[in-house]
C-alpha cells in the first residue's frame, strides 16, 4: 500500500462574507443593500498523510484549520484543488466514506442532551449499521479505556465538560473509524483531563492504527500527540515538519540558566558585552539569560572562563513562546 | 426614572431587533392570519347582502382596524418575562438604578415599532384588495386614541402580573395561551361581538378580554350607541386598575420570594 | 428494514428525552384540549349565525376540522420536529452541530424526516380521531365504501402535500440560515381549518397552486362526502407526488449549497 491516506493538492477556499458597519443608520442600510467581502480561508495548500500517523495542524484563530479540517471530512467542497482521502473525494460524502471517518469537536456536542449517552450511542451504532457483537465489544472497550463506567446514566447535559467529551470520543470512535478528525478536542479542559484524553488517544492510535489530523490551541497536546505538525497561518501552511525542528529553526535564541557560587556575583558588565543578550530572572543566585543562539557557544565558554560558576544549563524555550512569535510574525 | 438611559436602551432593544427583523415580521404574520381566516369566513357567510347587520365591506373594515389594534395592544414581552425569571437574568436588573419595569417597556415600545414596519404595510395592502368600507367620524377617532391606549394598558399589566407568577411556577406562561385563547373567544376575534351566540355575549361584555383588542375597534367603527361607549370605558377603567393593582402586588411578593430563595 | 430500524431507535431515544420534561406534559395537555375547543367552538359560533356555508353544513365542517387537527397531529409527531430541530430556533443550522448529521451514512431527507418524535403528539392524534369518528357519524347514512378509500387516499395525498411543504421551506434555511421559514407554512397551515372555497379568489388561487395548505384538507373532506370527482382524485395524487419530488431536490440543492459555502 504505497498511496497516502490523505493527499492534498492546491486546495483553496474563498468564502464570501456579508460586512455590516456598527450604527443603526448601518443596519439599516444593510437591510436594502448588504455588501459583501471575498476571504480566502485557505490557500494553495499540499500535503500528504500516511496511515496511521498522528498530525497536529496548529495555527491562531481563523488561520483555516477547521475549514481544512471540514474539506477533509466532507463538509465543505473546495473552490480549487484536489483531496483524496482513503481513496474517496470527501465532499461527495458517500456513505461508505463516512462510516470510515470520525470527526469530534470539541465545541460542539454530537450527542442528544436529554439522554443518558448510553442511548446515543445505541443510536449511533445503528445508524453506522454496526453489529450488534462488534458494537458491544468496541464500546465495553472504549469504556474501560476512558473509564467511561459511573457517567453512562447520567443525561448528557448532566455531566461534566471533561466527561462529555469523553463521551463524544465515544460516539465518535465506536464504529472503529480509521480517520479521526479532532478539532479542539481538549477546549476549556483541565490540566488533569487533558493529560487523560492525550494518554487515551495515544493508547487508542497505536493499537488501532488510526490515521488522527488534531487541531489545538494547548502545545501540549501536540508536543505529546503529534511527531509532525502543520502550521497555518492566512490560510498558508507555512510549516510541515517535525515539532522540533520548527522550534530549533524558529528560536533564534537559547535559555541560558546559571548559579553563581557566590552569592552576589555582579555580572551587569559581562552580559552588555553581548549583543542581543538579556538577563530574563534572577533569583536567589539562580539566573536566566536570553541568548541568541549563535553567541551560546562564545557566551558559555567566556562565562565559565571569568566568573564563578557553580551550575549551568543551556535550555531551548518553551513552544508556546516560539509559537506565540510565529503567529505575530506570519512566517516561519 | 432614568429617561436618558431608557431612551438608550429602548434605542439598543429597537436596533437589535431590526438585526432580527425576519423573525419579528414571522410573528406578525402569525397574529394576522387567525384574524384574516375569520374575515374571510364571514364575509363568505355574508355574501352579496349582510349578516347581523354587517356586509362584507363593513366586515373588512372591523377585521383589518383589529389587525392593527391587535397588534398594538399585544404584549409581546409577557413572554420572555418567565425565562427572565427562569434564567436569573432578572437578577441583573434588580441591581440596576432602574425599574425593571423600564425593561419590559423599552422591549414593548420597540417592538410596536418594528411590528408596525410590517402590519401597516400589510394592511395598506390587504385594504387595496379587500376594499374595507368605513364610515369615520372625527368623535370616534377622538374616543378611539384612548381606548386604544387603555387597552394595551390593560392587556400589557394583564399579562405582565400572569407572567409575574412565574416566580413560583416555573411554566406560567401557559397561562398567557389561556389569555390568547379567551381574547380570541371573546375579544371580537372569532366573530365581531354581534355575530356571537347569544349566551356568549353578556361574557364577552364583562370579562377583560373585548376590552383589550375588540373594544377600540367598535369605538371607531361606530358600531356602538353612547352608552354602550360610556359603559365601555367605565369597565374597561376597571379592569386597568385591577391589572394594575395585581401587577404591584405580584411584583412585590414575587420578588420577595425570588430573594429569599435566591433564583 | 434498516430504516424502520433507525425509526424506532430515534422513537425510543425522542421518547426519553421528551419525558426528561415532565412539567411540559400538562402544558402539552391544556393546549391540545384549547385546541380542540377553540376549533369546535369556532364551528358552533358560525353555524349558529347560518344553515350552510357555500353548501358546507356543520357536520361536513366538522369532518374537515377533523382532517385538520388530523394533519397537525401527525406534523406534530415528526416532521414537525424533525424539521424544526435541524432549521428552527436553536436548531442545528444555528448551532452548527448539523455538521455531525452531514457525516452521518445515512440517506439525509430521511435524517431530516424521522429524526425526532413527539410522542405527546398521540394524543393529539387521538382527539384529532374522535371528532373525525364525530363528524362520520353526523354524516352518517351517506358514507359509502368508495367514499372512504378514496378519503383515506387523498388523507394521505394530503399529508405528503404537508411534508412537501414543510420540506421545501425548511431548504429555504440554505440560502438564508436567520429565517424561520417553516413557519411561514406553520401560519398558512391555519388557513385549512376551513374548505378552500370559502377564500376569495387570489387566495384560493395561491392555496391551491403556490402553497397547496387549501387542498391538504379540502380535497379529503370532499373525499369522504362523496363530493369529489375521480379526475380530481387523479390530479390529487399526481401533484402532491410531484410536489414531493420537487422538495426533494430543493433540499439536495440546498445541501450543495451549504457545503460550499458555510464556515
Amino acid at each position: 500500500m504505497t498511496s497516502p491516506m490523505i493527499s492534498v493538492q492546491n486546495l483553496t477556499k474563498v468564502y464570501r462574507v456579508p460586512e455590516r458597519q456598527p450604527g443603526l443608520g448601518a443596519s439599516i442600510q444593510s437591510l436594502f443593500k448588504p455588501r459583501y467581502r471575498d476571504v480566502e480561508a485557505v490557500s494553495t495548500i499540499n500535503f500528504e498523510i500516511e496511515a496511521g500517523e498522528m498530525v497536529g495542524l496548529i495555527g491562531p484563530n481563523g488561520a483555516g484549520k477547521t475549514t481544512t479540517l471540514k474539506i477533509l471530512s466532507g463538509l465543505l467542497y473546495p473552490t480549487y484543488g484536489k483531496a483524496t482521502v482513503a481513496g474517496f473525494r470527501p465532499w461527495e460524502r458517500s456513505p461508505e466514506y463516512l462510516r470510515r471517518i470520525s470527526m469530534v469537536m470539541g465545541n460542539r456536542s454530537a450527542l442528544n442532551w436529554d439522554i443518558p449517552p448510553m442511548d446515543s450511542f445505541h443510536v449511533l451504532s445503528k445508524i453506522y449499521k454496526v453489529p450488534t457483537s462488534h458494537y458491544q465489544r468496541n464500546l465495553e472497550a472504549l469504556i474501560e479505556l476512558l473509564d467511561l463506567h459511573p457517567l453512562l446514566k447520567k443525561p448528557v447535559r448532566n455531566l461534566s465538560l471533561g466527561e462529555r467529551m469523553k463521551c463524544e470520543l465515544v460516539a465518535g470512535l465506536l464504529y472503529q473509524p480509521d480517520i479521526l478528525f479532532l478539532d479542539e478536542p481538549t477546549l476549556g479542559l483541565d490540566v488533569a483531563m487533558q493529560r487523560r484524553l492525550r494518554q487515551f488517544l495515544q493508547i487508542y492510535n497505536r493499537e488501532h492504527h488510526v490515521t488522527v489530523i488534531l487541531t489545538t490551541h494547548y502545545m501540549a497536546d501536540v508536543t505529546a500527540l503529534c511527531p509532525r505538525v502543520m502550521l497555518i497561518h492566512h490560510g498558508h501552511l507555512i510549516y510541515d515538519g517535525a515539532l522540533q525542528t520548527l522550534a530549533k529553526k524558529l528560536a533564534p535564541f537559547k535559555l541560558v540558566k546559571l548559579q553563581f557560587s557566590t552569592t552576589s556575583t555582579d555580572f551587569k558588565g559581562f552580559i552588555t558585552q553581548f549583543a542581543n543578550t538579556e538577563r530574563l530572572t534572577s533569583e536567589n543566585g539562580h539566573h536566566t539569560l536570553r541568548v541568541p543562539r549563535d553567541n551560546v557557544a562564545q557566551l558559555t565558554a567566556k562565562l565559565l572562563e571569568t566568573l564563578p560558576i557553580a551550575d549551568l544549563s543551556i535550555e531551548d524555550p518553551p513552544i508556546e513562546a516560539v509559537i506565540d512569535q510565529i503567529y505575530e510574525e506570519g512566517r516561519v | 426614572m432614568n429617561h436618558q438611559g431608557g431612551w438608550e436602551l429602548i434605542k439598543n432593544t429597537w436596533q437589535s431587533w431590526l438585526q432580527h427583523r425576519g423573525f419579528f415580521f414571522l410573528l406578525a404574520f402569525g397574529w394576522m392570519l387567525p384574524l384574516l381566516v375569520y374575515l374571510f369566513i364571514w364575509s363568505a357567510a355574508a355574501g352579496d347582502g349582510s349578516i347581523a347587520g354587517l356586509t362584507q365591506e363593513t366586515l373588512a373594515g372591523y377585521y383589518l382596524i383589529l389587525i392593527l389594534t391587535n397588534q398594538f395592544t399585544y404584549a409581546t414581552t409577557n413572554w420572555t418575562v418567565g425565562d427572565t425569571i427562569r434564567m436569573g437574568q432578572i437578577s441583573r436588573w434588580l441591581i440596576q438604578p432602574m425599574s425593571p419595569l423600564f425593561h419590559a417597556l423599552s422591549a414593548e415600545i420597540a417592538g410596536k415599532v418594528v411590528f408596525m414596519l410590517f402590519s401597516i404595510p400589510v394592511t395598506g395592502l390587504l385594504a387595496l384588495i379587500i376594499q374595507p368600507q368605513f364610515n369615520l367620524t372625527w368623535s370616534q377617532g377622538g374616543l378611539f386614541l384612548p381606548a386604544i391606549l387603555v387597552a394595551w394598558v390593560l392587556r400589557f399589566f394583564w399579562g405582565y402580573w400572569l407572567a409575574l407568577l412565574a416566580f413560583w411556577a416555573t411554566r406560567a406562561d401557559s397561562l398567557l395561551t389561556l389569555q390568547d385563547t379567551f381574547i380570541f373567544l371573546f375579544g371580537g376575534h372569532l366573530a365581531p361581538l354581534a355575530l356571537l351566540p347569544s349566551w356568549m355575549q353578556p361574557w364577552a361584555r364583562i370579562l377583560p378580554f373585548r376590552y383589550m383588542s375588540a373594544f377600540p375597534v367598535e369605538v371607531l367603527t361606530g358600531h356602538l350607541r353612547h352608552n354602550e361607549i360610556l359603559w365601555g370605558f367605565v369597565i374597561q377603567a376597571g379592569w386597568s386598575l385591577t391589572a394594575i393593582i395585581l401587577y404591584r402586588l405580584v411584583w412585590s411578593r414575587g420578588v420577595r420570594h425570588y430573594e429569599s430563595v435566591g433564583g | 428494514m434498516f430504516y424502520i430500524k433507525l425509526i424506532l431507535a430515534f422513537f425510543k431515544t425522542s421518547t426519553q428525552s421528551e419525558l426528561a420534561y415532565r412539567s411540559n406534559f400538562f402544558i402539552r395537555l391544556l393546549n391540545s384540549f384549547l385546541n380542540l375547543l377553540t376549533g369546535v367552538l369556532s364551528l358552533v359560533v358560525i353555524f349558529n349565525q347560518v344553515e350552510t356555508l357555500q353548501g358546507w353544513d356543520m357536520p361536513s365542517a366538522l369532518a374537515l376540522l377533523g382532517i385538520y387537527l388530523l394533519l397537525g397531529a401527525l406534523r406534530e409527531l415528526f416532521i414537525g420536529p424533525s424539521l424544526e430541530s435541524v432549521t428552527g430556533m436553536d436548531g442545528e443550522i444555528w448551532t452548527g452541530t448539523f455538521d455531525f448529521t452531514l457525516l452521518r451514512p445515512v440517506d439525509k431527507q430521511f435524517l431530516l424526516s424521522f429524526r425526532h418524535w413527539r410522542i405527546f403528539a398521540l394524543f393529539d392524534l387521538l382527539l384529532a380521531l374522535v371528532v373525525l369518528g364525530a363528524a362520520m357519524g353526523l354524516l352518517g347514512s351517506d358514507l359509502s365504501f368508495g367514499a372512504v378509500l378514496s378519503f383515506i387516499l387523498m388523507l394521505l395525498a394530503g399529508l405528503v402535500l404537508l411534508y412537501a411543504a414543510l420540506l421545501a421551506f425548511s431548504a429555504l434555511v440554505f440560502w438564508n440560515s436567520g429565517f424561520l421559514f417553516t413557519w411561514i407554512i406553520n401560519d398558512l397551515f391555519q388557513l385549512a381549518r376551513y374548505p378552500v372555497s370559502l377564500y376569495p379568489n387570489w387566495l384560493r388561487l395561491i392555496l391551491t397552486w403556490i402553497i397547496p395548505v387549501g387542498l391538504m384538507t379540502t380535497i379529503p373532506a370532499q373525499a369522504l362526502i362523496g363530493t369529489l370527482s375521480p379526475w380530481m382524485t387523479a390530479l390529487t395524487l399526481l401533484f402532491s407526488l410531484s410536489s414531493l419530488f420537487a422538495a426533494s431536490i430543493l433540499l439536495q440543492h440546498g445541501l450543495r449549497k451549504y457545503t460550499s459555502a458555510s464556515s
